[in-house]
């Protein structure tokens, strides 16, 4: 495959190269802030959905004031790198989904996403193909995510096009009953907060990933 | 030197946050929950957030959720005017002519500036 580098990939390059040269910040602050980012994984949102799963104060907590209940899950919004000013747009709405009601997030625009409590956006979520196609043919769209909802189900696409943020709160899938926090945060994957997927008992992002032996090794 | 403060907005919006650092800049909201709305077809100078797809369509008011200046003026670094936003509920079958008839119930939902709304 040919990795083309966009206008916007050289231009950053470019942005970073003077601002450390000019010693705005140095190399390893990049480096570093770029792990911090990298690593935040999908936890905090998933266990935001986890813990009002199971407490119905915190849940009308999240629905009402997400920003502070982001905090219950080591998230501060207004200070996510315990430095310097917010990431990002910092109002966030939980959306609820029901048996008859399932969310999903875009954003037309660009790429908008709720990054200091998702993490970096997927590549697909970036893509004008998701973005152009997702607001008009939802349903073809979450089919090829192997999400298909029968009619009786409202799909509502959420266009985040301006300064809020959204995450999906999915219903809570049976086989999880009597599980406790840390199981139910670990079937809550990033997908499921986008709206492109649900939670299944078993299926987690955090599973060692299958080894297949090769048929025919190489010899080096 | 550039002679134009970068970081104003930033170090107005620390601890804060943004949106939140408009607070109570924006006067009474025109529109309530529940409320039904057309987004007004208006004219964009170089930079909007409005989506086409949403212009002259008919919805009803979701969500009020906080006043921010525009982005049409916030593009071009003017923020000393804010206004209130509202998340749009349509239904799918009013933005997209051939959505099919067998999901009639699915909607879609997206965020608009005061301005490009006007009472049905």
């Amino acid at each position: 495959m040919v990795e083309e580098v966009s206008d916007f990939e050289a231009l950053e390059i470019a942005v970073r190269e003077l601002a450390i040269e000019k010693g705005l910040f140095t190399a390893e602050d990049h480096r570093r802030f770029t792990e911090f980012a990298e690593h935040i994984g999908p936890t905090p949102a998933a266990r935001m959905v986890a813990k009002a799963w199971l407490d119905p104060e915190y849940k009308k907590q999240c629905l009402t004031d997400a920003i502070k209940a982001s905090l219950a899950v080591g998230v501060d919004w207004l200070n996510p790198t315990g430095f310097g000013t917010p990431s990002d747009y910092t109002d966030l709405r939980v959306l609820e989904d029901t048996p008859t009601l399932h969310h999903v997030v875009v954003c037309t625009l660009c790429s908008c996403y709720p990054r200091p409590i998702l993490g970096f956006q997927p590549e697909w979520y970036r893509t004008p193909n998701y973005r152009r196609r997702l607001v008009r043919w939802p349903r073809p769209v979450l089919a090829e995510f192997g999400l298909q909802l029968p009619p009786d189900v409202e799909i509502r696409v959420e266009d985040s096009n301006q300064k809020c943020r959204f995450i999906v709160m999915p219903v809570r899938p049976a086989g999880t009953e009597g599980w406790t926090e840390d199981q139910l945060t670990e079937i809550v994957t990033r997908d499921c907060l986008i709206g492109v997927a649900l939670p299944k008992p078993g299926m987690t992002t955090n599973i060692p990933l299958p080894v297949h032996k090769p048929a025919k090794p190489g010899h080096h | 030197m550039s002679q134009h403060d970068r970081t104003h907005h930033a170090k107005i919006a620390t601890g804060k946050g943004d949106p939140q650092c408009f607070k109570g800049t924006a006067g009474p909201a025109k529109f309530k929950v529940g409320q039904t709305v057309r987004i007004k077809d208006l004219p964009d100078v170089f930079y909007t957030r409005c989506q086409v797809y949403t212009r002259g369509a008919v919805g009803e008011v979701a969500v009020v959720t906080h006043e921010s200046p525009a982005p049409e003026d916030e593009a071009w670094g003017h923020v000393d005017h804010s206004e209130w936003f509202y998340i749009v509920r349509f239904k799918q079958k009013d933005l997209w002519p051939e959505y099919p008839a067998a999901f009639a119930n699915d909607t879609l939902q997206t965020e608009f500036s005061e301005r490009w709304l006007e009472a049905v």
